[in-house]
């Protein structure tokens, strides 16, 4: 081998994405355990973003609501656990969603790649999908490319369970909810006017029974969850209303915004 | 005052039987926590002959120099001999068990290259199709 084929070899350059990466929160995956991704996770989880990344690519669409499979939420009737909007962004496509720091109860929005997206410790790897009527992707572009309105319905103090018509604390799909109604009514620019927007336009949440036992299980021991902010007669006979993606997907096509909900596997 | 002492004993126990099933903690609720790839280390440079990162080639690691922004692995392919110098930014890169002798192998994938040791990924290596793929950044502080 000689020198000059050294010197002359490849150069990949990422100063770009590896900056990005540097100021990733420092923490795990979803069970928030400090270890290092098997091989199969990081090939199964690329392999699924670049397939949702052709699909929108070829996709006539510039916004739409996307979902994974991060947790199995079968015992509770979901399909879907954590949702955010993906955008055309010139080239590449990108995701604005809200995560809570892991073990902490505070949470932050994020613009990522669809690599982090799916990358982040799914329990399954599909993709939920659901395409916003145009002028509902028209009027999310807007908000998805402004940071201040990305922000301006976002509460930092995180419940995984938050109640859906609360503003005390807010998990990542009600964010999500929330600012898409902001996005569809000017009016609608406190969490307030949002989620009465919301129930006008008849979102209805997702019902999770937890046994007491459940309950006070997941607020002794975890940061992220709270019950505070439930309505009493509801928190105590274990009836907890919460956004979840399938929820979010129902409404949607239900309500005529966007359509039918596909996978991607 | 009974009650009290029952909650309280109720809380425990189910403190208990969570701590000790940790995975379905995590596992109850409707939204959730991120972020995996930052435990992942990425490559910012690889400087080697075009070929040497290859499927299935397997490495040894020869050196490794640590700093605050991430690491610079120099590996060797166990067949031929060739060198490559990858250096990797990521807060995680000083958690992983890579030293000099770890056995390095490459395996392809449609957004490039991720290399293993005993099973666990170490690093990726993106190309064009994997840069498009990656990009981090918080709109809140």
């Amino acid at each position: 081998m000689s020198a000059r084929r050294v010197v002359a070899g490849v150069v990949l350059a990422g100063l770009i994405l590896a900056l990005a990466i540097a100021t990733a929160p420092a923490h795990a995956g979803q069970t928030c355990e400090q270890k290092a991704p098997d091989t199969q996770a990081i090939t199964r989880g690329l392999a699924l973003a670049g397939k949702v990344e052709q699909h929108l690519k070829g996709s006539s669409a510039d916004v739409v609501v996307i979902a994974r499979v991060g947790q199995d939420l079968r015992e509770y009737g979901q399909r879907y656990s954590h949702l955010g909007f993906a955008y055309r962004d010139g080239e590449v496509w990108r995701v604005v969603h809200k995560l809570n720091e892991c073990g902490t109860d505070t949470s932050a929005i994020f613009r990522q790649g669809l690599g982090e997206f799916f990358l982040d410790d799914p329990f399954d790897y599909e993709a939920g999908i659901v395409v916003p009527k145009p002028e509902v992707q028209a009027h999310l572009l807007a908000v998805l490319r402004d940071n201040g309105r990305l922000s301006r319905l976002h509460t930092p103090d995180y419940s995984m369970l938050a109640y859906v018509w609360s503003k005390k604390y807010q998990q990542s799909n009600q964010w999500a909810l929330e600012t898409l109604a902001m996005a569809e009514d000017a009016d609608a620019n406190s969490r307030d006017r949002a989620q009465s927007w919301l129930n006008l336009k008849g979102y209805k949440p997702a019902t999770i029974h937890l046994s007491t036992f459940q309950r006070l299980g997941a607020r002794v021991t975890q940061a992220n969850i709270a019950f505070d902010d439930h309505p009493d007669k509801y928190r105590y006979s274990g009836r907890i209303y919460t956004v979840t993606a399938d929820s979010v997907f129902l409404w949607l096509e239900r309500s005529g915004l966007g359509s039918r909900p596909i996978a991607i596997r | 005052m009974n009650r009290l002492k029952q909650l309280t004993l109720g809380a425990a126990l189910a403190a208990a039987l969570v701590l000790h099933t940790p995975a379905q903690a995590h596992r109850s609720g409707a939204s959730e926590a991120s972020a995996g790839l930052s435990m992942l280390p990425v490559a910012i440079s690889v400087v080697g002959p075009s070929a040497v990162l290859s499927a299935g080639v397997v490495f040894t690691v020869i050196a490794v120099e640590a700093s605050v922004d991430g690491a610079v692995w120099v590996l060797e392919s166990v067949a031929t001999g060739v060198r490559c110098t990858v250096r990797l930014a990521g807060n995680a890169v000083g958690g992983l068990s890579v030293g000099v002798g770890t056995a390095v192998t490459a395996s392809a994938v449609g957004a490039g290259m991720v290399l293993s040791a005993a099973g666990t990924a170490i690093a990726f290596i993106p190309n064009e199709v994997g840069k498009a793929l990656l990009y981090n950044e918080r709109v809140t502080r």
